[in-house]
This record gives C-alpha cells, structure tokens and sequence, in this order.
C-alpha cells in the first residue's frame, strides 16, 4: 500500500490567532464575556438597592469610583463590539423573502440600529437623564 | 491485483453516466451497478453546460418542429429514427429531472420556463438560469444516492476494456489515490467519458476532456462515428476559452463587428430584426456563425485584441437585473477573465472547439456493434446530431440516450446468463497492468507529454479547423501520425504510485493522439462542406458520394481504415439548410 | 501582453518518498491574465511533471482546484494573478489530510454529503405524464441560493469547526440539506433532521461565519446553518405543546 496521508495538527488552543476572521470572532465570543459580567453588576446592585439605602450608596460609590469608570468605558466598548458584530450577521440567520426579492441585508441592519436607536432614547427617558 | 465482481460497469458518472446508473437501479434493483470514473461526478464536465435542454412542452409547439430543426441542423447527416425518438422521450426525461429536483426557471404560472436556442423554430429550451449543466449534473448526482444498488468507484482511471470472445465484460481501471490496478469484472459495460475538445488547444473543454472512452473502444474495434465533425461554438471568450452560453443571444445577445455591424446578415442569416427572430441572425446554428466570423476575419473586419482577434457580444441592452437573472455566470466570467461586464460594455467573443459530434458508433439503444458495450453521451454517436449539433440538444440526448444505455444493459444482462471466461479476462487484465508498468520500467524515453501534446493541438488547430482543404488535411495528417509515432517513446517522469497525475496526462495523451488521428483522417477523406466540415476545395454538399456516415477503425500500426454507413432517413429528404427571414 | 516573473511558493508532499510536507519553490514566467492555476499548469507541462493537483473546468463550476492561496482558500481559476504580489505561496485546503502535494482526501466531506439525503422526498410519487411540479418563481427563490454549492470544499477549510472536530457535517452539507428542506417539491425535513439538526449537525456550527466568506459561489452556508436552527428550535418547543410530537 503506496498511501501515506498526512494530517495536519490544528492546535486546540491557538487556533484563532491564524487569522484575522477568527480573532474577529474571538473579540466578538469574549465580548460577551464583558455583557454578562455586566449584568451581574447591575443584579448586584438591584440587590443593594433591596437592602437599603446604606447598601446602594456603598454600591453607587463603587460603580461611580475610577475603577468603576474605566471598568464602565470597557464595558460599553464591549457591549458596542457585541452588538454591531451580531446586527452585522444578523441578514443571515434572518433571510426575509418578499415575493420573489429578498430583503436586502442593509435593511435589516439598518432596522436593528434603530430600533437599537428608539430603545435606547427611551431608557434614558424613562432614566430621566435626557 | 484487486477484482470488483459486479453486473454493470459504468465508464464515466457525468450526465449521462449517472442517468445510466439510475435508469439501471430502476429497471432492477438487484443488478450490481459500478460507476467507474477518473474524477468525482460532480467535477465532470456536463457540470459546465450553461444554456439549456431543448424539450417540447409548450403548446405551439410540436415534436415535428422539433425533429426538423434537429434533422436540418445536422445538415440531413442525422439518423432520422434516432432523432425521432429523441424528441419523443426528451420531455419525459426533462420532466423526469424536474422531479428529481432540478431548479429550473419558471414562468410566473409555476410552469417551466423555455428560452429560445440557435437553429430553433420555436422556443423550447429549458433553463436554470446559465448552470443549467451544473444543475442537472448536481441533481443526477444526489439523486443517484438514493440507490443503493449503485457502488461509485470516484477518481478510479480506466484504461481498457475486457473483452472475451468478442463480447464485453468489464474494465481494468487504475485507482487513482494508491496506483492499484482493478479489475471490474461483470456482464456489459456502458461507455459515458464524454467528448474529446482537449485534442484542440482553444476549447470551452475542461482538462478532463480527453477522449478516453472513445480510444478505449476504438482500439477494442468499434468504429469511431463521424469524427470530422467537430462544432466550434461562436462565443468564447478570447485567451480562456471560457463559453458564454448561446442562451447570451437567445435572451436577445448580439453580435457586431468593429464597425458595430450585426454582420451575420451578410450571410444568409439576416434580416436584422431588432428583437429576436427565431432562427435567424444571432439565432443561426452554430456552424454557420462560426463560419461567419472566419469571413469576417478574412475581410478585416473582426477587431484585433491582444488575444487574437474578436467580434463583439453586445448585450448591455438587456439591462442589469435581466443579465442578473438570466446570465448570472456569463456575467461574472466576463468580468473577471476579459475586464467586460456585460452591463455596461461590449464583451470581445471568437468561435472556440466546444463539441464532437462524432464518437462511438451506437444504434438506437446506444448499443455499439460489439456484444456487451453501450456508449451513450458526447462520447457516442447515435447520430442525432449529425453534421452540426444544435444548441440545447446535448443535455437532451445524455439523459435519453443514457437511460436507454442503462435499459438497454438490463435486458442483455438478462438475456447472457451465466458467463465463462474469468480467468482469460484475469489474463488480460494482467496484460494491461503490464503495459502500465512498463510505461514505469521504460528508460530513456525522449518524448515529453507537453510537447507531444502542444504538436497535437497546433496540428488540429491549422489542418482541422473550421475550414480546410486538402493540402493542410494532408499535412495534418501527416504531422499526427508523426505525434503517434513519436509518443511510443514518450517518456514518465513521474515513477510514483500515488496520484501520479503524469501518468494520467500520458495515458489521456495516448487516447487522444488516436481520436486526433480520426478527425483528421476522417476529414481528408470527406471530399464534400456538410455542416461543420467546411471544405475550401469542395465547397458544395454532395449528397450523392458522402450522405453517409463515417467510420474509422483502429489500425495499431498505421492510419485508420475508413469505410461508410448509411444514414438512417425516415421522413425528410435531404433539401437546403434555410435560415434567416426565408426559414419563416 | 506583459510577463511577470512569478515566485511560487508550493507545498510538496510524496507520501512515498516524503515524512513530511515541504516548499518548493517555482520560479515562474506569468502572463499578466494568467490564474493561478495557469501558473501551476506551466510548472507541470514544463518545470516539473511530479507536482500533482486537481483541477478540470477552468471556469469557477467543477470545484476541483480548491487550494490554499497565501493562506486562503481559493479557486486556483479563479485567483487572478493581478491581485497578488511577486511571491505567492499554495498549499493543499487545510482541515483535510493531504493526499500528495495539493492533492487531499475528500471521503470524509463525500459520507457526510451522503448522510443528508439531498435529493427530493415527495409527499407522493407524481407520474412523469402528469407533467412537472408547479413551482413559483418565488418558491424557486427561496432554495436557489442553497443550490448554487459546487462541492469545493473551500468552506471546510475554513471552518474552525471543522478542523476542531471533525465529525461535524460541515458547511456544504448542510446548506444542501437546508436547499432541499426549502423545495417546495419535498417533504423530507423530518427524515434530515436526525442528521441535520443533531449535536454533530447545526448545533456544532458556532457561526464563525468564515464558510460563507470564502464560498465563491455565494451560497452562503452560514446563513443556512442558522436558519436551520431557527426552525429546528421552532420544531423542539412547539413539540411540548398539546398535539406536539413529544
């Protein structure tokens, strides 16, 4: 028998640093790493908030301190990573026929921004800030 | 060596392999199917058929227009009972496929679409878009996997066929990945490789396009049918060769020259009509608009390029979401090989070798003369095509005539029995692997396989082409056997087992030396310009000496003898070929 | 028409020579048009006739000539020289084992293509007399994308996925699945989904989404993948409903 193929190892770990589309998708999987640790913090401090005032303004101190701030700005650079990559892939896992057009992929991008947009101008709202 | 024991060895799992298989599976499950082919079926080249399958469907449409167009086409070399039941069992196959699967383009009602073709009366091509070749092909393929009975042997090269007592029983084949010979033993065989369009150097034809089936049978001594007649199509693209599918003018494509003249109503093609007039103009069959441009090239009146020279297709007036819909990969070939996006600019075209219509000499029932072998496909010869195919009629005829070739199988194998003669078959597959390996043992061999081949090319190119005459016949002829003189001592330069794709090139290179050397003797010796053989020395149709078929037998030492058929002629007398606003 | 000196960096495996791949490189004199598989077939007509590749079409349809190309997967015809510089480095698809030089096995993508049953399953078997199935142009619309796929392969190179673990159908195989579950002329979804819609299936797809980046014919894999798991998600909860199939 004359065959010999050879296998090319693919490491388990490294993987995603061979190329650029892969370390995309990394920055998006680890964005949301940063979403969830976020929500944690607010549940903490919904928590805080039902223990009293003492336990919110100790919560609002730490959330306001610096590290608090940068921790915030990382966080809302992720969150933003995290939401356009998944508005940017969304045409393809939500494929809207029309007759015989598809939906352009734009549009519904587009649509998501601002529905994004609304949601957000009425959370601040309803948060009072604007 | 290893030995494949089956009922029905297939050569070849394109179109009409693979409709072979199925109709084999159908007619009996309990029949042993092997698809034997040098590549994976979705790679072989009906793949790249763009334009469509001519069918009768529609209402105004009727199998006598159908048969005519065909029988005229062929310039009244067709055989007349051929083409008859051809357009009979065409739209049942076609619908067939639908069936299966195949996306074809639909009216908004949900029917079928149909598109006009060249030579064609009336509009009854069927089409997905421009992969109509790659759909069916796909489609044959996947559907083939409901069968079990059908055993695929991907990427497996045949090199000859096992013959005992006259009658055919199997293949040896040489599995590609290890270099180990096979034997498959079994009661008949069916050939479907396919044409042979690599023995030219310009051709829309994939690599894998090299005569192999055709060879095998011819050295085993069945006639290779009508091998001068060799259709260039008018449209592919300079340099690649690349087609663009005739479906660019059935969708209202024209042709201009460098003054932006629809030239082809200077010859007898015309009136000029804005829209598309069915048989006339961009709508002619192929031959006579690829014998257009030659005049046009002689009268200085094709544009040069830096490819050679050009006409122009000119279809930016079909607009962009029409060419999106209809002609998808015309577009994106256009673009990327030429810089032309058929949108917007004009796209440069010149007639490029595209099919035989020629090959192994079959009946009706795609059975050739030798007991237990059946062709059917470009590799065969039936003949509906007869001296010039039309557009449309190819896919057609590898689905009818390979599911005929598949029945057909069926009832011989019923009717045989059991056979005797296994070990003198072992024998002579011993014999082939021999000959393989003292291909490997040979030392010092002097001829290179790019050299014999690019000689071969040039050869055909300037004696074979689509006009010829005498003296550059003569020479071509001479210049071949020269070639097949030369490969005996063609040298291997790969020594290895494993995907030895030298070897191959030199074994495919040996069938194509003898398929080359039937067109050009075939055409020599054809003193008459019928359809696609344009001679400049005898320019007339000469119905008396040559309404006939040509058959060339293999001769292992010298030029192949030729002898004549009849042509088989039921209900259209030979008359003159009418296109234009006079075919109305 | 101008030359361009070409360096062709290509990786060399002789299984029955070699233990393991190497480069060699080809010095190559290009015309400005060519592809890169015209390059490669010059070194084989006249540099050197043991370098072993697929390739048969010439127009971007036979899906023979997937290679990796400075790292991408590619159509060898459809890598147009322009668009590279001096030095362009081949190499077999990754994520399937090399057969020899450029050459890889593809059984696996072939069984797992198989195990999808692509091809139509009708409610009822029509008789070929009673003519075709009516089928829309908008119902034509809604599969034709998914059956664009020529089989080459460049999608499994280019899944993570796939070179993690390999028992995933991949890419290709399961846009065909997905091409046929949206043929208005089947009815076989329930007989794909063990396959599809299982742990080795869709559910195995993280949505890199680099399948449908290097697809060269646009099918789009990704998007079917996800689409898929959208109904089969659809299917497993409707299932616990009154009249559901659990």
């Amino acid at each position: 028998m004359s065959r010999k193929p050879y296998h090319r190892e693919v490491s388990k770990t490294t993987w995603f640093l061979k190329q650029s589309r892969y370390q995309h998708y990394m920055l998006h999987e680890i964005s949301s790493v940063f979403v969830a640790i976020y929500v944690g913090v607010l549940i903490v401090g919904l928590f805080r908030l039902a223990q009293g005032p003492e336990a919110w303004s100790g919560w609002l101190a730490a959330v306001t301190s610096p590290i608090g701030v940068i921790f915030h700005i990382l966080v809302f650079i992720f969150s933003i990573i995290h939401t356009t990559s998944w508005f940017k892939a969304v045409p393809q896992a939500m494929r809207i026929q029309r007759g015989e057009e598809i939906v352009p992929g734009n549009l519904i991008i587009g649509a998501h921004y601002g529905v994004w947009a609304v949601v957000s101008v009425v959370v601040l709202l309803v948060a009072g800030v604007a | 060596m290893k030995v494949v024991n089956t009922d029905i060895v297939i050569i070849g799992a394109g179109g009409a392999g693979l409709r072979a298989a199925i109709a084999v599976a159908e007619a009996d499950p309990t029949l042993n199917i092997a698809l034997v082919s040098k590549v994976y079926p979705m790679r072989s080249h009906t793949c790249a058929a763009e334009g469509g399958a001519a069918g009768v469907v529609k209402e105004s449409d009727s199998l006598d227009y159908h048969f005519n167009d065909t029988v005229s086409g062929g310039d009244w070399l067709t055989d007349q009972d051929a083409v008859e039941l051809f357009v009979n069992e065409i739209p049942k196959e076609l619908t067939q496929l639908e069936h299966w699967g195949c996306p074809w383009s639909r009216e908004d009602t949900g029917k079928v679409a149909v598109r006009p073709f060249g030579g064609m009366k009336i509009m009854r091509t069927w089409y997905a878009a421009d992969k109509t070749g790659f759909h069916m092909l796909h489609t044959l393929f996947q559907t083939s996997l409901k069968y079990s009975s059908i055993r695929r042997f991907d990427e497996f090269y045949t090199t000859d066929l096992m013959i005992d007592d006259g009658v055919c029983r199997g293949c040896t084949a040489i599995e590609m990945r290890s270099g180990e010979m096979t034997l498959f033993l079994g009661k008949t065989v069916i050939i479907c490789s396919g044409g042979a369009g690599r023995i030219f150097p310009f051709t829309t034809n994939g690599a894998i396009k090299t005569g192999d089936g055709m060879a095998m049978a011819y050295r085993a001594g069945v006639p290779l049918k009508d091998m001068e007649f060799v259709q260039y199509h008018p449209t592919g693209l300079p340099g690649s060769g690349i087609l663009l599918t005739e479906g660019c003018r059935g969708e209202g494509g024209l042709l201009v020259n460098k003054d932006g003249y629809r030239y082809l109503q200077d010859y007898d093609l015309g009136p000029p009509d804005p829209w598309p007039r069915l048989k006339a103009m961009e709508l002619g069959p192929r031959d006579r608009l690829s014998q257009a441009f030659y005049h046009e090239q002689k009268k200085g009146r094709t544009i040069p390029s830096k490819w050679g020279d050009v006409v122009h297709l000119d279809m930016r007036h079909l607009g962009e979401k029409k060419i999106n819909e209809r002609l998808p990969l015309v577009r994106d070939l256009s673009r990327s090989y030429v810089g032309a996006d058929p949108v917007t600019d004009l796209v440069p075209v010149r007639p490029v070798v595209h099919y035989m219509m020629g090959g192994i000499h079959t009946d009706i029932n795609a059975a050739t003369p030798m007991s237990g072998l059946y062709a059917a496909g470009e590799c065969a010869c039936v003949s509906i095509n007869g001296a010039n195919r039309l557009g449309s009629n190819s896919l057609g005829e590898l689905l009818v005539f390979g599911a005929r070739a598949g029945r057909h199988a069926v009832e011989y194998v019923k009717t045989v029995g059991t056979l005797e003669g296994d070990a003198r078959i072992e024998k002579q597959a011993g014999d082939a692997e021999s000959r393989i390996k003292s291909l490997f043992k040979r030392t010092g061999g002097k001829q290179r396989v790019a050299a014999l081949r690019r000689d071969m090319n040039m050869t055909l190119e300037e004696g074979c082409g689509i006009y010829r005459d005498e003296n550059s016949l003569i020479d071509t002829c001479t210049r071949i056997a020269d070639v097949r003189a030369r490969y005996r001592d063609v040298r291997l330069e790969d020594k290895s087992n494993v995907y030895n794709t030298d070897l191959y090139q030199t074994l495919e290179l040996g069938a194509m030396i003898e398929v080359a050397q039937t067109v050009a003797i075939s055409a020599l010796q054809r003193k008459e310009s019928r359809g696609a053989h344009q001679r400049l020395d005898f320019t007339a149709r000469d119905d008396e000496n040559y309404l006939k078929h040509t058959m060339a037998f293999y001769n292992p030492n010298g030029d192949p003898r030729i002898d004549y058929a009849d042509v088989t002629i039921t209900k259209s007398q030979p008359a003159a070929r009418v296109y234009g606003g006079a075919a109305a | 028409m101008s030359e361009r000196q070409i360096e062709l960096e290509v990786l060399r495996y002789r299984p029955e020579m070699d233990d393991k791949p190497f480069f060699q490189t080809y010095s190559v004199p290009c015309q400005e048009e060519w592809v890169v598989l015209d390059a490669l077939n010059y070194v084989k007509d006249e540099m050197d006739r043991t370098l072993s590749y697929r390739w048969s079409c010439h127009m971007f349809v036979c899906g023979s000539c997937g290679m990796a190309i400075n790292g991408e997967p590619k159509l060898a015809c459809k890598a147009f020289l322009r668009d590279y510089q001096t030095k362009i480095r081949i190499e077999p698809l990754s994520n399937f084992p090399i057969e020899r030089d450029l050459v890889i096995v593809q059984d696996d993508f072939i069984e797992k293509l198989e195990s999808v049953k692509p091809y139509i399953i009708p409610k009822q078997e029509k008789p070929i007399d009673q003519g075709e199935y009516l089928q829309t142009p908008a119902q034509l619309k809604a599969y034709k994308q998914y059956s664009m796929c020529i089989n080459c392969l460049l999608c499994y190179s280019a899944c993570p996925q796939y070179a993690l673990e390999e028992k995933f159908i991949g890419p290709a195989a399961l846009a065909l699945a997905h091409r046929y579950n949206m043929d208005s002329r089947d009815v076989g979804r329930s007989a794909r989904e063990h396959v599809v819609a299982s742990h080795d299936g869709i559910w195995a797809c993280s949505f890199v989404g680099a399948c449908s980046q290097v697809c060269p014919k646009d099918v789009d894999p990704a998007g079917a993948i996800q689409q898929v798991k959208f109904t089969s998600a659809v299917d497993y909860l409707t299932s616990f409903l009154p009249g559901g199939k659990r």
